[in-house]
């Protein structure tokens, strides 16, 4: 069931990603997960000459009818993985989308089980330090003796 | 939990956290380097940093290792989006008409779509082979933005220096075709 879950997850991460890909984009669409080269930002908000210069690119790439992932690679292979925004949902890019999920989930599962440990030495703990019998014997007369 | 069990927990969170702070170190040590710009401003006189890259023109690629120490070089770090480096590379052109024979002109077109740079050499009339470093990593062993950075390198494979003003260009020239 786990296993069936995890794998539920996984799907879901990368399925959508891999049909985004498959179709053509919008101009605007590709400006917010591409870089510029140059500046640090994504394309839409960077007007730099260099990022008009992707922007002219990725234009006429849409207008030749290139899907998604066509144009992406051809800025892949032309300014390195760099100048995609977010890393691919495929190969070593999915190390940086699984890497955080997993430290979560692990986390998670520390601070579950040391919860768990902890509820359970309290649950074992004695009400209160064990009195001496005789101590306890004569508590006990004197609380008879006031008692009457 | 076992005491075995928790020790080799510990031991691999600990080894975790040595590796984590063994890459902060390296990256830290890494970004430290400004590259050959910085290493000239300092007074040094660094060995030209490698490259390997594919011609622009498509004529296979320019493997830096291979030509430096044989002839001296001009290393001219551009893009079809900077407007002075038109002014720069036709200043270069100009200088290989005189010098080369003896000095060899080598363009990085850096950080560019590799057909706008094509349209540009030719459109600019920029004749000396170029090489496409479309991510910038070369360029950044050189001192990163801003461009055009222009280096001279001597027949030994050091460089001497990078142009700054107008007139470094004849006073390198001179300098490393003697060299």
């Amino acid at each position: 069931m786990r296993r069936l879950a995890l794998l539920l997850m996984a799907a879901l991460l990368v399925v959508p990603s891999a049909r985004a890909d498959d179709r053509q984009p919008t101009l605007a669409e590709l400006e917010g997960e591409v870089m510029c080269p140059v500046c640090g930002t994504t394309l839409d908000q960077s007007s730099s000459p260099a990022a008009q210069q992707i922007k002219r690119l990725i234009a006429a790439r849409i207008a030749a009818g290139d899907t998604k992932g066509q144009i992406k690679a051809r800025l892949v292979s032309e300014y390195g993985q760099a100048i995609l925004a977010a890393p691919e949902h495929k190969g070593f890019g999915l190390l940086a989308w699984w890497l955080p999920i997993a430290g979560i989930v692990a986390a998670a599962a520390v601070v579950g089980a040391g919860a768990w440990r902890w509820s359970r030495a309290r649950e074992r703990e004695p009400d209160g330090p064990q009195l001496d019998p005789v101590l306890e014997r004569r508590i006990d007369d004197e609380l008879a003796h006031w008692d009457t | 939990m076992a005491r075995p069990a928790r020790l080799a927990a510990q031991g691999l969170a600990l080894a975790v956290v040595l590796g984590l702070l063994a890459l902060l170190v390296w990256r830290v040590a890494h970004d430290s380097n400004k590259g050959v710009s910085q290493a000239l401003k300092d007074g040094q006189h660094p060995t030209a940093p490698a490259f390997d890259l594919r011609r622009l023109d498509g004529r296979g690629s320019i493997d830096l290792a291979a030509v430096r120490g044989k002839k001296p070089i001009v290393l001219d770090f551009w893009a079809s989006w900077c407007v002075p480096c038109i002014h720069e590379s036709k200043r270069l052109e100009a200088a290989r008409r005189r010098y080369g024979d003896r000095v060899d002109f080598i363009g990085v077109d850096t950080k560019d779509f590799s057909g706008d740079a094509r349209q540009w050499q030719h459109k600019h009339g920029i004749t000396y082979p170029s090489v496409h470093d479309g991510s910038g990593n070369v360029l950044a062993k050189w001192g990163g933005l801003p461009i055009p950075r222009i280096f001279f390198v001597a027949r030994s494979g050091k460089v001497v220096g990078e142009l700054v003003v107008e007139e470094d260009l004849p006073r390198y020239l001179q300098q490393i075709a003697s060299s």
